[in-house]
């Protein structure tokens, strides 16, 4: 057991060292993001509709269009010189590669989701009373059920001939309970509204987490073997 | 199965489903009565939740097939797998078509986020990404594994998909105008006319899909052959 | 008598296409063999399947007269890799790259090892720099590093002189002769006559999946070899 986490940690670890020494997908994340809160400012015609009424519905959008942007790169630097051939040449577990693979892009994704609160909060002028615990136990659950179908798909769309622009076609129908779980319970907390009130949709949240978590782990052997 | 016997097969099941549609439609424009709350719109109902019916039974073989594909590499789950959702979209399409029409006399707009329909549509494209992943793998033999993955992840989707597009719905009480399943006056004759409805698309899925898995084997036997021009290698997978 | 390295009838099908053939050889402790063969024969096929990376079909492999479960994770243990490709990280350095690949192994003692290994191959002034500021020659001998961190038994060599200029080639050259350290077994496989012929203690031309008969090198010159390669593959047996 303590074997295998030092496996998924050793690929989440290794993930993690190239990106901070590139910071290619956090940047092109992180730009996406920020110039998206712009044009959103700018495309909502705040005489009709108030910007902090549709806010919170933003931010879920924008994570799950920036989410798709740095999450279809994930194989892209391991077919460069056959690393991956290198790691399934290697003892591990294909579960375990896995889960380190959705580990490190687990805390990519997260960085950016707390960004795109920041940006979204300060650009719309959000204000947020309520529990944060229940706040980062909704965005922790959507970003791990999100990265979980994201990164098992981007296995498959990265030798596909229509290459990324394949992911968001096979992951947006899959995301639907994500979007109605995870979006109206960010906007009923911002409403602030009770948390009983969006409880259940914690529920669901990670229910739809662990379930393609599991799955992925256990499907991925499918998608990275020739 | 002999090649003959499968094409007989086919043909009786395309005739009798075709006959069954014909016998049904004359039923829904002559036989039966008309409803009384509904009005004549409501002539649609015979056909539509069969379409339906039809459109998710291909979603259910296309999971579970691709699930012991998986398991078993066995080639003929995958052509089983495939013709479940060629039919299956086939009938998707036919659902969405027919799926506003009837919302725009009933409800009185052409799209409404009824969770059937929107499940529905939310079918359509994952289907869409099946074929799709399959056509644009450079490895075939990759792109069948791929698209088996979409399938089983699809049909472990659906249910949470349809909980939750209900749960969305649930919120705006007052869009609910008609729900279908409310209690209408059902004739037996009704029911008879449902009954064949149910009947007519089965046969014809039943046809689409035996049709379409055969000639998936006959281009497998003839891809074999080409590789193998001495017909030596008979690689029955 | 036991064997260093003995592989039994290895068979692979790609969708009804035989990729490798029945492919047999038996190997002492410390041999190297060299697979010669065009491009298309299944050599990498047959190495992918010693290295417990793809499945035969049926076949099977023994190591010191005991027999190998080579799709097992244990088998991973005990064989290495060097390809035409460096299999490393551009952006991590030398000693990362080590240090990834030793975790994924499960080595304990990496922080004493590799100072080692870099040490006795010359590399320890590049231990910091990143691989893709490394020449190819260079990038070829961490990769080498690599392949032989966890001390395997069976080391496969799939083309790695590609893209090597002559000075690299001869260092490499170097480098791979100490391989046969009496222990280790070798198995090389490219289409490059002249540098397979050099290492190599036997020999074996693999033309559309099967393999001519293995030989002895020594009884070999290139120009012998030539005129054997040209005639397995004009006439595939």
């Amino acid at each position: 057991m303590r074997a295998y986490v030092a496996l998924v940690w050793a690929v989440a670890r290794k993930d993690l060292l190239v990106e901070f020494r590139t910071y290619e997908r956090l940047t092109a994340m992180g730009a996406f993001t920020v110039l998206v809160g712009v044009l959103f400012n700018f495309s909502i015609d705040s005489a009709v509709v108030r910007p902090q009424d549709i806010g919170a519905a933003l931010i879920w959008m924008t994570i799950i269009f920036g989410g798709i942007l740095g999450m279809g790169r994930t194989f892209r630097l391991e077919e460069e010189d056959g690393a991956l051939a290198g790691i399934l040449q290697s003892p591990i577990p294909l579960d375990a590669l896995f889960l380190g693979k959705v580990l490190g892009n687990f805390v990519l994704l997260s960085m950016m989701a707390a960004l795109v609160f920041f940006v979204f909060g300060l650009f719309f002028s959000l204000s947020f009373s309520g529990n944060p615990v229940v706040l980062v136990a909704i965005v922790g659950f959507g970003v791990l059920g999100f990265v979980s179908l994201t990164t098992l798909f981007s296995a498959m769309a990265t030798r596909s001939s229509m290459g990324e622009s394949l992911l968001p076609v096979l992951v947006f129908p899959l995301l639907v309970p994500l979007v109605v779980y995870g979006a109206t319970a960010t906007q009923r907390l911002f409403a602030g509204r009770p948390v009983v009130e969006v409880s259940g949709n914690v529920r669901m949240l990670a229910a739809f987490a662990v379930l393609f978590t599991v799955a992925g782990a256990w499907l991925f052997r499918f998608v990275i073997e020739e | 199965m002999s090649h003959k016997q499968t094409r007989w097969a086919i043909g009786i099941l395309g005739t009798l489903g075709v006959a069954t549609m014909i016998v049904l439609h004359w039923m829904v424009f002559f036989w039966v009565p008309t409803e009384s709350t509904m009005g004549i719109v409501q002539r649609i109902f015979y056909i539509h939740p069969a379409a339906w019916w039809v459109a998710f039974l291909g979603f259910g073989i296309v999971g579970l097939c691709s699930a012991v594909y998986l398991w078993l590499g066995d080639e003929r789950l995958d052509r089983a797998a495939v013709a479940g959702a060629e039919a299956g979209m086939v009938f998707t399409t036919i659902g969405l078509i027919t799926g506003p029409l009837w919302g725009q006399v009933a409800w009185g707009t052409w799209w409404e986020w009824e969770p059937r329909l929107t499940l529905a549509l939310i079918l359509w494209f994952i289907y869409l990404g099946y074929f799709l992943v399959r056509r644009t793998t450079a490895n075939p033999e990759q792109g069948k594994r791929f698209a088996a993955v979409v399938g089983v992840i699809g049909v472990l989707d659906i249910p949470l998909i349809h909980v939750s597009v209900t749960w969305l719905r649930s919120l705006h009480p007052e869009a609910v105008i008609l729900n279908p399943e409310s209690p209408m006056n059902l004739e037996r004759s009704m029911g008879l006319t449902f009954g064949v409805g149910f009947l007519a698309f089965t046969l014809i899925f039943a046809c689409l899909f035996l049709a379409s898995y055969t000639v998936a084997g006959y281009e497998y036997e003839l891809k074999l052959r080409d590789a193998n021009p001495g017909g030596t290698q008979r690689a029955e997978a | 008598m036991s064997f260093g390295l003995e592989a039994i009838g290895l068979v692979r099908n790609f969708g009804g296409l035989r990729a490798v053939d029945g492919v047999s050889f038996q190997l002492q402790p410390g041999e190297l063999l060299t697979v010669f063969g065009p491009n298309g024969a299944g050599k990498t096929t047959l190495l992918r399947m010693l290295a417990g990376v793809m499945r035969p079909d049926s076949g099977h492999v023994r190591v010191a007269g005991a027999p190998a479960d080579i799709a097992s994770r244990d088998w991973r243990h005990r064989v290495g890799i060097v390809s035409h490709q460096s299999l490393l990280y551009g952006q991590l350095t030398t000693t990362e790259n080590l240090m990834f690949y030793g975790r994924l192994f499960g080595l304990t003692d990496l922080k004493t090892r590799i100072p080692e290994r870099l040490e006795s191959m010359g590399l320890s002034d590049r231990a910091g720099t990143p691989v893709r500021e490394l020449s190819r020659g260079l990038k070829q001998r961490v990769a080498l590093a690599r392949a032989l961190l966890h001390d395997p038994e069976v080391v496969l060599l799939d083309e790695p002189y590609t893209g090597l200029d002559p000075y690299a080639s001869a260092v490499l050259r170097e480098q791979l002769a100490a391989l046969k350290d009496g222990l280790r077994t070798v198995v090389l496989v490219t289409h490059n006559l002249k540098q397979g012929l050099e290492l190599a203690d036997r020999v074996a031309i693999q033309v559309r999946g099967r393999f001519s008969s293995v030989m002895d090198s020594v009884s070999l010159d290139l120009t012998g070899l030539e005129a054997l390669y040209q005639a397995a593959v004009e006439n595939p047996a």
